[in-house]
């Protein structure tokens, strides 16, 4: 018997022999008998009236099998989560590129492609809301028709004073921060099948983070009772937000209801995916921060406006936690931070690994440096000495009562030899190049934060055949959730993993759990599955007991395949027992919630949800970096990142999420733009839109700090989202060393070069 | 759609003569990418990985010959290449990424004749010459006139290009490549520059200089080289040059730099020279 994986030690990840040796079905893989293909033509226009959809011609087509239009949407016609504002297809106006107008279900792929080029939309087009500045001004053209203008959302959170206090602080810094949009490009583009039964309930496979939401709001959409919708959630081919909220499937049901009984599939291509599909908010940030001439923080005042496309999505949420972050993790005595969520017609804005956070992390981090750098404190010190400290308030008034790290990561930073030995690596730069070395701290709250219950409920089964199978409650779209439960799973019933079976989210046999989202999956799942286990455990050995002639189930243990009673050596196969139980009896359900602060900040109850939250995870991070002084090309030569989440339950996975994230931040710093000129996005696919390749990227060093999150299971808190926030400041805290202040990302060469100055080298 | 694979040239030849709409294809990483979009539309397709005579590298004495279906893979991995045409090798190592330089071919780079082509530069500056085969014959041309403008080449219906033979430049000469792209691998260029320098006595002899992705093709500039001849190799002798160079170039605005980025970036890449020649000069 091999020994059993001890959480936090190294071993091979469950999902991974299906996934390397090609077994996994992820939901693109699907391809069920008899399928008709479903596609939208989109409007093409940002903005713009409908006055009519011609159809005739594709509904003539051969092959042709329907073709749906807004008046063949039977419900409210709405998508959404807390602002029902986006159509299924348009009818009456378009409000980006990529709003569908049409729908056309086709028997193969390549009538659907020429069915979609045959419909002719009539839009009159109306004057193009084209950005934040657009958005705002005085006779702007609104987007939707709201008494606001284009503002879909104001907020003001307040802690203190801080107007009347920066006007005390010695020194005040002031600067605006820009972020673009940027898009998810999972490898697994936005697809999903569907089919109606004879009894006229949808069954769909979705590549979604999302699959119980899913049906709440295809139900209000399409007019369906939930019951009547039955969600499939596998693996998914990447998610990071992207896939949080419905992107295929209200079109995907839509079509199944004229499919007659046919199951039909929709695929998103690279091209559908970067017009259509939700991307992270662009954002204005105006920062004044002040201090006293020791570096204590005294004072923020901040200005945040984020453009939230054609629609709310998550903006408003995302906003929201634009303004708790705004201070960063440090002791700030007093905060004002006034958040706008505007409407404009660029792609849709939605959630994104960073939700909020990521934007704001740019400019708290480039306040410290510039801070840093008027009050000659070293950057680091000057982050340490006001970190947040477990018993502070945090910069909107909730006191840090959990695990908070910020300190110990940052000091694992002072000490690592790339921080030590700074100095001298910059002074040896090779000729035309310039080196610096930067650091970021930052912060993500987990959750969904106060007023939305971030509750999972765990299921756990023994099969007839003795086996253990967990029921995933929460999408894995591959940050390794679910090979986790498997681990939480194994420790507590003593199992090895040859005895377990794991099965995705299915709305028909898990049980509600929450999205995959806001670092929330394996902690809150997690939270409810040891207890699940436990409770499994408590019944098989009692149920053994009988059956061992044993008086206290103290003298019985679980063992790999059996119950066990070590005095006498006797064992019950689990197989034996299995197949004994009655069904009902070989299950176990059980729930946990994410503990969240009574403290409501002033300005706060304007967020009904997500707003504030109780634990953070935290992260210091730190890049060296070198400017060719020829190209303005960027180049990060090394990466360290030291993460407090908590304990460590599977350091593959840990590394994995960090290496991803900082990736991921570093396309965000140095490639990745979604820019639109006139709502028309000028990257239309990844030739155009920049992702870094394997040779962009540095190596990437990571260090956990192991703080123990009482609340978390096994000690730990989730780090999805916390290293998406280092690598933008990160960087731009290096180039400031070296001269470049940057306050737009990301850092392209085109943009260094201009700051570089001079106009021949 | 109809698919040829004809296994010689002449039998390539024979059915263009029999098709005269066909469209030749080597490792399709460009037309296949437009016939997804809808670029084009080719009724016919012939097909040249198996025709073996437009395929190898062979080394004539002072000049290596190199078929026009050769894959970049292929050109990377000679070692007649890599040691007497460093400059080709470089380029070509620019070139995509590993899976698409299996398939791309040194042919196709010239035919497709993009301004970005990574190839061009240093075919340019290597002075080397293209073989174009047709039924009625062969006829030879520098294969700087090979490509007359963005998408367009010197063949005529009918012709096909056969390959590419480069002289091998004399000992001491540096060559130097570098590709200004988004990223370091699948990016198009944004600029790029092949240089010949031989430098004799401590100055430079001759500069040969080519441009990609300024100009609807490659962009030489002669007053750059005559303000080099003569001088040592130094960054002021370099800077000097820039704006000869920024004046030589027409670039233009597109989603991946502006033209002014491209303009100043053309003249910036020659200092990189001083560093590559400036041992050269002292040595």
């Amino acid at each position: 018997m091999s020994p059993l994986p001890s959480m936090g030690s190294r071993s091979r990840r469950f999902d991974a022999p299906d996934k390397a040796l090609g077994r996994e079905r992820f939901a693109a893989d699907e391809y069920p008998e008899n399928l008709l293909w479903a596609g939208a033509l989109r409007a093409g226009a940002p903005h713009g009236l409908v006055r009519g959809v011609d159809t005739a011609r594709a509904e003539a087509m051969p092959g042709v099998v329907a073709v749906l239009t807004a008046g063949d949407v039977p419900g409210a016609n709405r998508q959404g989560f807390i602002y029902w504002d986006m159509p299924v297809l348009c009818g009456d106006k378009v409000r980006h590129a990529g709003d569908p107008v049409a729908l056309v279900v086709a028997e193969t792929r390549e009538i659907l492609a020429e069915a979609l080029l045959a419909i002719e939309p009539d839009i009159e087009p109306l004057p193009v809301v084209d950005g934040l500045d657009a958005a705002l001004a005085p006779d702007a053209p609104r987007v939707h028709d709201l008494e606001t203008g284009n503002v879909l959302k104001q907020a003001t959170v307040r802690k203190g004073d801080a107007r009347a206090a920066l006007d005390r602080c010695d020194v005040v810094i002031e600067e605006t921060f820009f972020t673009p949009q940027q898009a998810h490009c999972f490898l697994e583009t936005e697809n999903g099948t569907a089919r109606m039964d004879a009894a006229g309930i949808i069954h769909m496979t979705v590549s979604t983070q999302s699959p119980f939401r899913d049906r709440y709001e295809v139900g209000q959409a399409l007019g369906i009772p939930q019951e009547r919708l039955h969600v499939i959630a596998p693996f998914l081919g990447g998610g990071f937000g992207g896939k949080d909220g419905v992107t295929v499937q209200c079109l995907l049901a839509l079509a199944a209801m004229h499919a007659g009984g046919r199951p039909v599939k929709m695929w998103w291509s690279r091209e559908e995916s970067l017009l259509a599909g939700y991307k992270r908010h662009a954002a204005r940030m105006r920062f004044r921060l002040g201090a006293g001439a020791d570096g204590a923080l005294r004072a923020l005042v901040c200005d945040l406006d984020y453009d939230t496309g054609a629609y709310a999505h998550l903006g408003v949420e995302i906003m929201a936690l634009g303004l708790e972050h705004a201070s960063g993790p440090y002791r700030v005595e007093t905060l004002e931070a006034n958040g706008r969520c505007v409407y404009t017609n660029n792609p849709v804005a939605g959630a994104f690994r960073g939700f909020g956070v990521a934007q704001v992390s740019f400019a708290f981090e480039g306040m410290m440096d510039r801070l840093a750098d008027r009050l000659g404190m070293d950057p680091l010190e000057l982050r340490l000495q006001n970190a947040i400290r477990r018993g502070d308030r945090n910069g909107v008034g909730v006191a840090m009562t959990a695990s908070t790290g910020m300190a110990e990561c940052l000091a694992g930073l002072r000490e690592h030899p790339l921080w030590r030995t700074r100095g001298a690596w910059v002074r040896e730069a090779p000729p035309l190049t310039r080196r610096g070395v930067g650091v970021a701290a930052v912060l993500n709250g987990m959750g969904y934060g106060r007023g939305l219950a971030d509750m999972a409920v765990a299921k756990v089964r023994l099969t007839v055949d003795g086996r253990f199978r967990i029921y995933n409650g929460v999408s894995d779209m591959g940050q390794g959730n679910s090979p986790t439960f498997v681990r939480m799973a194994c420790h507590v019933l003593n199992q090895d993993e040859s005895g377990m079976e794991l099965v995705q989210p299915d709305t028909d046999r898990s049980h509600p759990s929450g999205s995959a989202a806001a670092g929330r999956t394996t902690y809150t799942y997690g939270k409810a599955l040891i207890r699940a286990c436990e409770a499994m455990r408590d019944k098989l050995l009692h149920r053994a007991a009988m059956a061992l002639l044993v008086d206290d189930v103290a003298d019985l243990e679980l063992a790999p395949g059996a119950v066990r009673h070590p005095a006498t050596g006797r064992a019950l196969p689990l197989a034996l027992l299995g197949s004994k139980l009655h069904p009902d009896d070989r299950c176990c359900v059980s729930e946990a919630m994410m503990p969240v602060t009574r403290d409501v900040p002033e300005g706060g109850e304007a967020f009904r949800l997500g707003f504030p939250h109780l634990i953070f995870p935290y992260a210091a991070h730190l890049a060296r970096v070198e400017v060719d002084e020829l190209t303005g090309r960027v180049a990060v030569a090394d990466y360290v990142a030291f993460t407090d989440g908590g304990r460590v339950l599977d350091p593959q996975t840990y590394e994995q999420q960090v290496q991803g994230a900082v990736a991921q931040g570093l396309g965000y710093a140095l490639w990745e733009d979604c820019a639109a000129e006139g709502g028309r996005l000028l990257a239309t696919d990844l030739s155009t839109y920049v992702i870094p390749g394997a040779g962009d990227l540095p190596d990437i060093e990571s260090h956990a700090v192991e703080t123990v999150e009482e609340s978390g299971p096994f000690g730990m808190k989730g780090i999805g989202e916390v290293g998406m926030n280092g690598p933008l400041p990160a960087v731009a805290s290096a180039l400031l060393r070296m001269g470049l202040p940057m306050t737009r990302a990301p850092f392209t060469p085109e943009r260094i070069l201009a700051a570089l100055g001079g106009d021949d080298s | 759609m109809n698919v040829l694979f004809p296994a010689t040239a002449d039998a390539v030849l024979e059915a263009l003569r029999a098709h005269p709409d066909a469209r030749l294809m080597a490792g399709g990483t460009d037309l296949l990418v437009r016939r997804r979009a809808g670029a084009v539309a080719p009724g016919v397709l012939v097909c040249l990985e198996r025709v073996a005579d437009l395929n190898g590298v062979e080394v004539l004495g002072d000049a290596i010959r190199i078929g026009a279906a050769t894959t970049l893979t292929a050109i990377l991995e000679n070692g007649a290449i890599r040691e007497r045409l460093p400059l080709l090798r470089d380029a070509a190592g620019a070139f995509a990424s590993p899976p698409v330089r299996n398939m791309a071919t040194l042919g196709g780079n010239l035919c497709t004749a993009s301004p970005a082509a990574d190839t061009l530069p240093p075919l340019c500056v290597l002075g080397a010459e293209a073989e174009i085969l047709s039924s009625s014959g062969t006829r030879r041309m520098p294969v700087a006139d090979f490509v007359t403008g963005p998408g367009r080449t010197a063949l005529e219906p009918g012709e096909l290009l056969g390959s590419v033979t480069v002289p091998v430049p004399g000992g001491g000469t540096i060559q130097h490549f570098e590709k200004v792209g988004r990223r370091k691998a699948m990016a198009i260029a944004v600029v790029s520059l092949a240089a010949l320098l031989r430098v004799e006595g401590g100055v430079i002899a001759e500069a040969r200089l080519a441009w990609g992705s300024v100009g609807p093709t490659v962009v030489r500039c002669p007053e750059a080289e005559a303000l080099l001849a003569g001088r040592a190799p130094t960054l002021e002798t370099f800077r000097a040059a820039g704006e000869s160079v920024r004046r030589a170039v027409r670039p233009i605005d597109d989603v991946r730099a502006s033209a002014g980025y491209r303009r100043r970036v053309a003249a910036n890449l020659l200092l990189r020279l001083a560093e590559k020649a400036g041992p050269a000069a002292l040595g």
